[in-house]
């Protein structure tokens, strides 16, 4: 019975998949809209952030620039990813407002929508960043890129869960996208973006990160890309256990709030 | 076979009376345990048993408030009635606010193309009816110019040739039959037909009385959230008509 709800709500994405891809390439234009470098500023951003990062930390942490750039950068684009997800994702269902008074359709589709549009700008930096590792540190393993795509297949569930639950948490309390934005202050610090693991190890606090699931997703991405090994168990265990939680928080919103949503936009 | 069934369907809004109930009111709330003072219930509609089947050309009168939109919405599957069952056969669609839901920096072109596949088109049903739809709209060139130029005429004519574009089974329409300028209005009005024409199931709000009567055979008189009349046209309109008259010879 909840299998077949389940299999029939993603057939009705699926159904609609023209919509939201064609939105999704609305959101893309929109963005870079009347900008000399257009879709270049994705590729900018990471590359000018790793610059001035590393020229603080780099000298700050007496860190080889070597490979300190390519472990800021993928860092960096994933935080981006997660940061824009939950910023965009506040805001999904009330852009979608005029949809979703006009027809019924799964509600999903919206912060589907904030997901591919941030993990189009995430894969940019990504393959920059896998450029720039191999360019500094040369080729480790090429095969072991193959462990990034279930790594990436889990960042986008996580992702896509993400958006959802801030979506539909700001539609019931406005206050969501202004405590979202200090959470996420925090988080940047507690999750080892622009610092590695060991860092926190030296000083004893190595629990931090241990316990940090952005910390273990952000391994199954760095492990493969700057090392050439598969991510540590323990960080595929805690990404799987993540993704399990986030999905089944967001079935269990959706069957309460799918279908109550409108009253409260 | 097309069907559309109302049991005893219920809607209650709960309508916040400041906004959006903020995190802090919530805690609070809980907290203290205070009475709600923010939100108040109204009754939407109550007890509605409706029947459509094949065939059915249905309008709905009533004066502002009666329910008849959120009736629509409720037909259409938007709204999730709090009380009492729906059931539905055949493909559904519906015409509600449809100059809303545009993407301002898309073009026009663009805004056809997905505002289709929100309807349930696919890129292969799309192109024949892409440029019926845009000589329809008269826009011409103006298509290739994002929508956050247009003037609010273009996006109706706009939203009106692709909303009616749309090829379904149960068609739940509501106020669109006073699109654009006096020559559109003329066009629209033919397409309007045709589209009624084409769909098995038909149930239109209107205030327009003279075209509720020409295009239905059967009027609903909502009042209040029930039912008050349902019937033939001839019946129901003189009756909401000499009821609206005297409100006012009442109020005067």
């Amino acid at each position: 019975m909840q299998r077949e709800v389940i299999s029939n709500y993603l057939t009705d994405i699926w159904r609609l998949r023209y919509f939201w891809m064609s939105l999704v390439r609305v959101d893309l234009r929109a963005k870079y809209r009347r900008s000399i470098l257009g879709i270049g500023w994705s590729l900018m951003h990471p590359i000018f952030m790793t610059f001035v990062f590393c020229a603080v930390f780099a000298t700050l942490f007496k860190l080889d620039v070597r490979t300190y750039a390519p472990f800021l950068l993928v860092g960096l684009a994933f935080w981006n990813f997660v940061s824009g997800i939950a910023h965009q994702g506040c805001q999904c269902f009330i852009n979608g407002e005029a949809y979703i008074r006009q027809q019924s359709a799964p509600m999903a589709i919206y912060p589907l929508r904030t997901t591919l549009a941030c993990g189009f700008h995430f894969l940019i930096a990504l393959v920059v960043a896998i450029l720039l590792s191999f360019i500094f540190g040369g080729v480790h393993n090429a095969l072991a890129l193959v462990y990034l795509v279930p790594a990436l297949v889990m960042l986008f569930l996580f992702g896509w869960c993400l958006a959802l639950l801030c979506g539909v948490l700001n539609v019931m309390f406005q206050d969501t996208q202004h405590v979202i934005e200090i959470l996420l202050q925090v988080l940047f610090y507690l999750t080892p973006i622009m610092y590695p693991i060991d860092m926190l190890a030296q000083r004893r606090i190595g629990w931090v990160a241990a316990l940090n699931p952005l910390a273990a997703l952000v391994e199954t991405l760095r492990r493969p890309i700057l090392e050439g090994l598969p991510p540590s168990l323990s960080a595929v265990a805690m990404v799987c256990g993540l993704v399990t939680v986030m999905l089944l928080v967001t079935a269990f919103t959706l069957s309460r709030l799918e279908r109550r949503l409108v009253f409260y936009l | 076979m097309a069907h559309l069934r109302l049991d005893h369907v219920g809607l209650d809004f709960c309508v916040r009376t400041h906004g959006r109930i903020s995190l802090k009111e919530y805690i609070l709330k809980g907290m203290f345990r205070t009475r709600g003072s923010t939100s108040t219930t109204v009754r939407a509609l109550d007890d509605i048993n409706l029947d459509f089947s094949e065939g059915d050309r249905v309008g709905i009168i009533g004066h502002n408030g009666a329910g008849k939109s959120t009736l629509l919405k409720v037909l259409a599957g938007i709204y999730l009635p709090s009380q009492g069952r729906r059931s539905v056969q055949g493909k559904i669609a519906s015409l509600f606010d449809i100059t809303l839901g545009f993407e301002p920096e898309a073009s026009g072109w663009e805004n056809i193309a997905f505002r289709s596949y929100f309807q349930g088109e696919t890129p292969k049903t799309m192109r024949s009816k892409l440029h019926a739809i845009a000589d329809f709209s008269e826009l011409g060139d103006f298509l290739n110019m994002p929508v956050r130029y247009y003037s609010a005429g273009m996006c109706v004519r706009l939203a009106f040739s692709i909303a009616t574009a749309i090829e379904t089974e149960i068609l739940i329409v509501d106020e669109v039959l006073s699109a654009g300028d006096l020559a559109f209005q003329h066009k629209a009005r033919k397409r309007i037909e045709e589209l009624l024409a084409r769909a098995r199931v038909v149930v239109l709000v209107s205030h327009d009385l003279a075209s509720v009567a020409a295009l239905c055979e059967r009027v609903i008189w909502m009042d209040h959230g029930h039912i008050r009349q349902d019937g033939p046209p001839k019946q129901v309109i003189p009756a909401y008509q000499a009821m609206a008259t005297a409100g006012e010879r009442l109020a005067a």
